[in-house]
């Protein structure tokens, strides 16, 4: 893998008490500063994860925030907890800016607590993000499971927003129960339109649930569903397991590695490739990631 | 490079004229072997010495501190306010050896460097006026651990410092390596150097080089064995079991960066955000919410931290080492896996494994998981 950016320019010799302004003190040189933001509405999604529509105070940092890519993630602070990172899951084609969480431990806690008009702090965005003019032409495969589809719902309506520029695009999408789907009303809508083959599953059904049982792989060979390998991109993000086995079933159906796009995440402290925390192997998550390609998560030089 | 000559006994006149325009630091002597860095005043100015043997507590932390505030949020009323902690004052090194003078190097290139800039880092270092000494005393300067010759960052240091001191007996060599360096030479009590000084630094350098006890010879094999995942599992392993994952040698490291970042109320009911430095080797270090870690058997990290000091593709990433060669983790660590410790135990299992008769059975044998590599 090619590391990101360019290769690091060359610090002046020898160190001189030169003047200068304190870059610190400047929000615009301050890479660790976050800028405030005020939570507009909270929507619940699915037990224990929760949705925050929010603007940055300063109209200035909106619009320059508002130039985020589908993929990327920002730095959150809640005041007198502590700072995390959290995926973007609106897209840019999007009005409204807004993170998901789900409560895992202290941080995202505090962030549930957060009401319409509280503040909070954001800085980013960070990371590479999915570089979507890349993929014009082709057709779009995006399987998620669970939470993961999080980080791929920019990626959707982007796509969505920019139908022309795709091909056929499909989403394949699994969750424990029925009640754990989330984004009800995009898959709704998603099941519906014209353009975007949607098709849902769950582990166990009930609460009348008529469609698919089984995990997200099984609905490849769903009667009805072709799923599409020459001229494809997938994208593939959820757990573990179900990330194993869904690899497996499409370089099994001859999709490439490198044709197969995920999001990575881990602990973070600073977002900007400094606190060491989301190395692996050879990359900085923050940095060179968060998106990779299994050929290049396979070629990290370590286990993810 | 410019240089002058002064008398051995007038270094009390290098401090003076420093701590007029800095807040300086230089080694002292405490009880035995222990030195450490600390703040030169009108009282100590007499103590600080050429000749100790460096501290285990690195001067990094006069551009990474330990533990550093970043900035403060304070809550009015509906609103919430954060401003950044002010600035520091300059400061200066006086002694500081060539290995944490590449340390610096090193820093620089990290903080400094590629797409993002730290700010507090730089603030910091642009600042600071570093007086080099070269580590010439046989005795006291050199240590059992010391392999910066095999780094290629001392005993005299090529770069990266404002002035370099080097004791020629009785006088010492006084070179400028940076413009702020160049201006302080033109001070008065300076003299001009004959090519018989010049000779003098060649034989002492030349001596000192080859006085070097662990020579460490096989550090850059052992760059290419770690590139290249030639290092066998079960050396991995083996450092896995001794280290005790105190953390130790990141802390004593002047090339280590990593941190983390920490949260916290004030007595004025602030909430100051801190950073402090973070070590690969704790169990908790790649910890995510929720408990999942992807990185939780010790050897996996020790692995992790060689793999990241030495593998090519971070000494191209940052166009130098993450290791200068000062030895310090070895003489701090209690399991024996320091840099030229780990260097040893690489260079014995792999000749062991290629001397080996029935190679690949022995090879398969030593390996738990054939296959997995670094």
């Amino acid at each position: 893998m090619s590391p990101s950016g360019k290769p690091a320019p060359m610090p002046r010799e020898g160190a001189a008490a030169e003047a200068g302004p304190d870059p610190a003190a400047d929000p615009r040189t301050n890479i660790y500063l976050p800028r405030l933001a005020v939570v507009d509405r909270v929507v619940d999604e699915i037990a224990d994860v929760r949705t925050l529509f929010w603007h940055f105070e300063d109209p200035e940092a909106q619009r320059a925030f508002r130039q985020f890519r589908p993929g990327q993630f920002a730095q959150v602070t809640v005041f007198g907890t502590g700072e995390f990172p959290a995926s973007l899951p609106a897209s840019p084609t999007e009005a409204e800016t807004f993170f998901t969480v789900r409560q895992v431990g202290s941080c995202t806690a505090a962030l549930h607590r957060l009401r319409a008009g509280d503040r909070f702090g954001v800085r980013g965005p960070y990371g590479n993000g999915f570089r979507m003019d890349d993929f014009a032409g082709q057709n779009l495969v995006f399987v998620a499971g669970g939470i993961g589809l999080i980080p791929l719902r920019s990626c959707i309506l982007y796509a969505l927003a920019h139908r022309s520029q795709y091909g056929r695009i499909l989403v394949f999408y699994g969750a424990k129960t029925p009640r754990e789907l989330m984004y009800r009303e995009n898959l709704r809508s998603w099941e519906e339109a014209a353009g975007i083959e949607c098709h849902l599953t769950v582990d166990q059904p009930g609460e009348g649930w008529t469609g698919h049982v089984g995990v997200v792989g099984g609905l490849f060979k769903k009667p009805g569903v072709q799923v599409p390998i020459e001229n494809t991109t997938a994208f593939v993000c959820g757990p573990p397991v179900m990330f194993r086995f869904v690899i497996r079933d499409l370089t099994g159906m001859g999709l490439s590695p490198q044709r197969i796009y995920s999001t990575l995440e881990r602990y973070m402290k600073c977002g900007v490739g400094k606190c060491g925390h989301c190395c692996i192997g050879v990359a900085y998550v923050c940095l060179d990631g968060p998106v990779f390609t299994c050929e290049q998560i396979q070629k990290l030089g370590e286990d993810i | 490079m410019r240089a002058r000559i002064l008398a051995s006994h007038q270094i009390g006149r290098i401090l003076e004229r420093l701590r007029r325009d800095y807040e300086v630091f230089a080694p002292f002597q405490g009880r035995g072997r222990d030195t450490f860095f600390d703040r030169v005043t009108a009282e100590n100015q007499d103590q600080v010495q050429l000749h100790l043997p460096n501290p285990y507590y690195p001067p990094k932390r006069y551009v990474l501190p330990h533990l550093e505030r970043l900035m403060t949020m304070r809550r009015e009323g509906a609103e919430w306010r954060i401003e950044p902690a002010p600035d520091v004052q300059p400061r200066a090194i006086f002694g500081i050896r060539s290995c944490d003078v590449a340390g610096i190097r090193h820093l620089d290139r990290f903080y400094l460097g590629r797409q993002f800039l730290d700010p507090y880092y730089a603030r910091r270092r642009r600042g600071l006026f570093l007086v080099n000494v070269v580590c010439t005393d046989l005795e006291r300067d050199i240590n059992e651990e010391c392999f910066c010759v095999c780094a290629d960052t001392g005993p005299a240091a090529a770069e990266g410092f404002d002035l370099q001191l080097m004791d020629l007996g009785g006088e010492l060599l006084v070179a400028a390596g940076s413009a702020a360096g160049e201006a302080f030479l033109a001070d008065p009590m300076f003299q001009r150097g004959t090519p018989e000084h010049l000779e003098r630094r060649r034989e002492i350098l030349e001596r000192t080089r080859r006085s070097f006890r662990a020579t460490t010879g096989w550090f850059s094999a052992t760059v290419r064995y770690i590139t290249r995942g030639d290092v066998l599992d079960a050396t991995w392993t083996e450092v896995g079991h001794r280290c005790l994952e105190c953390g130790g040698c990141t802390y004593v490291c002047p090339a280590c960066t990593c941190f983390t970042v920490s949260d916290r109320p004030t007595a004025s009911g602030e909430i100051e955000r801190v950073r402090l430095w973070d070590a690969c080797a704790l169990n908790g270090f790649t910890r995510m919410a929720g408990g999942f870690n992807p990185r939780r058997a010790v050897h996996d990290r020790r692995n992790r931290r060689f793999f990241r000091k030495l593998a090519h593709y971070f000494i191209q990433r940052e166009l130098s080492m993450a290791c200068v060669g000062c030895g310090r983790c070895d003489a701090v660590c209690h399991g024996e896996v320091g840099m030229p410790s780990v260097i040893e135990m690489i260079r014995r299992a792999t000749s062991k494994a290629i001397s080996a008769p029935a190679a690949p059975a022995a090879a398969a044998a030593a390996q738990p998981e054939p296959g997995r590599k670094t």
